[in-house]
């Protein structure tokens, strides 16, 4: 039973819990490898997370030049393998998103790699298991299919992240409803 | 837009550039490195016998007994002269030179500069290697002019019955 990562954004509260628990999962060194963004900065108060959305063709493992970034047979995009990146930053240029960061005191990249260790046996990633305000979730590819349903249509285009933002992901996002122009029934 | 950066995978060779966790070891630059270098490991062991074998040869130089040979019979050969053979084998090629009535003396003949062939040159009476004019002193093999710097390898021999022999090497010792 294959889950994924699923956003949903409109329902970010701005806790950062999803920071706190990022920086305690196994591995990541105390480091928090996801963002909590403003979406209208000083306009409204409305956050949104941000995670790896691990895509499924990834921008930052083609660009690297010594393939440190790995994709995992989960799909996961894994972070810089330590031994491997010469922390040449290209990675962190050539995500469309902005994901990786880098450190620069051990001149090294890291960057969210779905808590891998977790969702390799099926475990939700600490983000998602600590979100209180379920904008992360940890959904089957049906229970994403039935998100639609909450939704009314009027152009029969309701995306979880398609058609693509900028490849196919395996994460996916629900745009916030104002941003799509639709309502949300709940 | 749809199907924009979405070739899964890439139409590319990925024997170079490889980035699935599973085929890690199987088709990155760095597998291949280790193919190489595991190789040359391979090879370079696998060579020990043959510098084994070498040491031994080497080493065992000195105690090295070759089966007697006849070299020529006394009354063929006048005193002051010279004569071809090959000892110990057949590509070693040897001069024997008669100095007196009873004394005999053998070298290999390829001149330790370059193994040109030395001969005897009976009217001057030392050995001579036409290539670049080196010279060899007859009575110890020892070079006394032109290039070569180390004396040729005596062949000890020995008369029985009217016939020479070349039983031994006595090898250059640095």
């Amino acid at each position: 039973m294959k889950k994924r990562l699923y956003l949903e954004l409109e329902n970010c509260i701005g806790c950062r819990s999803c920071l706190a628990a990022c920086t305690q999962c196994g591995g990541h060194e105390e480091r928090n490898r996801n963002y909590v963004y403003d979406v209208n900065p000083l306009v409204n108060r409305q956050t949104m997370p941000l995670m790896c959305l691990h895509c499924v063709n990834p921008a930052c493992a083609r660009s690297c030049p010594a393939q440190a970034i790995q994709i995992h047979e989960t799909g996961a995009v894994l972070s810089a393998l330590v031994e491997k990146c010469i922390g040449c930053q290209n990675c962190t240029i050539a995500c469309p998103y902005g994901i990786p960061k880098f450190d620069t005191e051990q001149n090294l990249m890291y960057k969210c790699d779905l808590c891998i260790d977790r969702t390799k046996d099926g475990i939700p990633p600490m983000c998602a298991s600590v979100c209180p305000s379920n904008t992360l979730q940890w959904l089957t590819d049906d229970e994403i299919e039935a998100k639609q349903k909450q939704f009314n249509l009027d152009n029969g285009k309701w995306v979880t992240s398609m058609p693509y933002l900028e490849g196919e992901t395996n994460v996916k996002v629900n745009l916030p409803g104002i941003l799509q122009g639709v309502t949300k029934l709940f | 837009m749809t199907d924009k950066n979405n070739k899964i995978p890439f139409n590319e060779d990925n024997y170079t550039h490889n980035i699935n966790r599973n085929n890690e070891r199987k088709l990155d630059r760095r597998g291949f490195m280790k193919t190489l270098v595991g190789a040359a490991g391979v090879f370079a062991v696998s060579s020990l016998p043959w510098g084994v074998l070498a040491a031994k040869e080497l080493n065992g130089l000195e105690d090295k007994k070759y089966p007697k040979q006849k070299i020529t019979d006394v009354s063929a050969l006048p005193v002051g002269d010279a004569v071809d053979f090959a000892f110990p084998g057949e590509h070693d090629s040897a001069i024997l030179i008669r100095l007196s009535e009873k004394k005999y003396v053998a070298y290999q003949n390829a001149c330790t500069h370059l193994r040109c062939p030395v001969f005897w040159k009976k009217d001057e009476g030392e050995m001579l290697c036409p290539c670049h004019h080196g010279k060899f002193d007859v009575e110890t093999g020892a070079p006394i002019a032109g290039p070569p710097r180390r004396p040729l390898p005596e062949i000890h021999v020995k008369v029985e019955n009217g016939a020479v022999y070349a039983v031994g090497v006595k090898r250059y010792e640095a």
